[in-house]
């Protein structure tokens, strides 16, 4: 039973926190009907889910193991993309909050931007919940439909611990100014994008398609063990792994010089602030 | 120059993986757990660990040692490519049912 539950509550926990960032960051900057579009993506990815693992026989023998791996690790690539582009929007955006251009906010928001949020929360829910589907699926089938039922319900409790640590997790955010705020969500998507990335290249070198370079750089278990409750967070936040190969390591590495770049120059270009600095 | 360096470097290791030789290592999975429930592989070499599911439940062949996880569905059988390991010992196990457990020894 708790073993189900923490095997859930690793699961669930990374999609959790991505909808979360999402959701605290809408609400915090009073961009309410944003909040509609990170929902719609999250039950979309968990009905994707669902019906996935309901004909993954079928998708299974249509498109092979390895393909199937490579298509998680093109979601993962398209995730890190749009999570990119999100935060840049989101910086241009803070801007624009702050410099109390309130309409302008909602109309940025009403573009491109609300497509964006669906997608990061659809991409970040179906992805975990795949694996969780998948396991408690498995769970059903061994037990038989009767006898597995506390079992899932158990796996269940898991996915909502994961959704209250998530919540936990930014409560902590409310004492944040709003500046402050809007630099650490920044700050901390960008690490869940890189941490993604790490992921997807990690996918790549176990099939072979790229080198390690060097199978491990380090071993920092000693310090966070992958499997404890901490690991998990931070494996979920940054794609933490106490033994990474130096691909992951340089991949992690290699995202933020253009990132800093890229969000610069957003800032640069930002309607409000932008214009009232060169004023001053 | 420094750049040069880095890419004779990365060309180097690249050619290096392309000739070690590949040892294919395989697993299966039943319901009693992994078996053989321990490997062994030669160190440095590329290794080609095959995998294959012989329940009727999908399973998460892991590893936090190898620095691999991987789904394979019932039936299935996959192949996790590990290369240049250094000699020890690497526990893995089945995270969809963390009791099964096995270790790849590596000399």
């Amino acid at each position: 039973m708790v073993q189900t539950m923490l095997i859930t509550w690793r699961e669930t926990l990374e999609a959790a926190l991505i909808v979360g960032i999402l959701l605290t960051y809408l609400a915090r900057s009073g961009q309410r009907p944003g909040l509609r579009y990170v929902w719609l993506g999250a039950v979309a990815a968990v009905m994707a889910a669902l019906a996935c693992a309901g004909v993954s026989g079928g998708a299974v023998s249509l498109l092979g193991p390895d393909a199937q791996e490579l298509v998680q690790a093109t979601i993962l690539f398209v995730a890190v993309g749009v999570l990119s582009w999100m935060v840049v929007w989101m910086n241009r955006h803070a801007r624009a909050i702050r410099g109390e251009l309130q309409r302008k906010a909602d109309r940025a928001l009403a573009g491109g931007g609300l497509f964006g949020l669906a997608v990061v929360s659809f991409v970040a829910v179906f992805r975990e919940g795949l694996e969780t589907v998948l396991f408690l699926w498995g769970v059903t089938l061994q037990r038989g439909p009767g006898s597995a039922l506390p079992l899932v319900a158990a796996g269940l409790c898991g996915a909502a611990l994961a959704i209250a640590t998530a919540w936990l997790f930014f409560r902590g955010f409310a004492f944040l100014s709003l500046p402050t705020f809007f630099r650490v969500t920044g700050a901390l998507l960008l690490l869940v994008a890189a941490g993604l990335l790490a992921s997807g290249v990690n996918k790549l070198i176990a099939l072979d398609y790229l080198p390690p370079l060097v199978p491990q750089v380090w071993n920092s278990s000693w310090l966070v063990r992958d499997g404890s409750p901490l690991g998990a967070i931070l494996a979920a936040l940054i794609g933490y792994r106490s033994r990474p190969s130096l691909l992951e390591v340089l991949a992690f590495v290699a995202y933020f010089p253009p990132m800093v770049w890229a969000l610069r120059r957003s800032t640069a270009s930002a309607p409000a602030g932008g214009a009232a600095r060169s004023a001053a | 120059m420094r750049f040069q360096l880095a890419l004779g470097l990365v060309l180097a290791a690249a050619l290096g993986l392309a000739r070690a030789e590949e040892v294919t290592v395989p697993v299966a999975v039943h319901e009693g757990g992994f078996q053989p429930a321990e490997l062994k592989a030669p160190s440095g070499a590329k290794v080609r660990l095959e995998v294959t599911n012989n329940t009727a439940v999908a399973i998460e062949f892991e590893s936090f040692e190898l620095n691999r996880e991987r789904v394979v569905q019932p039936g299935q059988k996959v192949a996790v490519y590990l290369s240049g390991l250094a000699p020890g010992r690497y526990e893995f196990f089945d995270d969809f049912h963390p009791e099964r457990k096995g270790i790849l020894v590596s000399e």
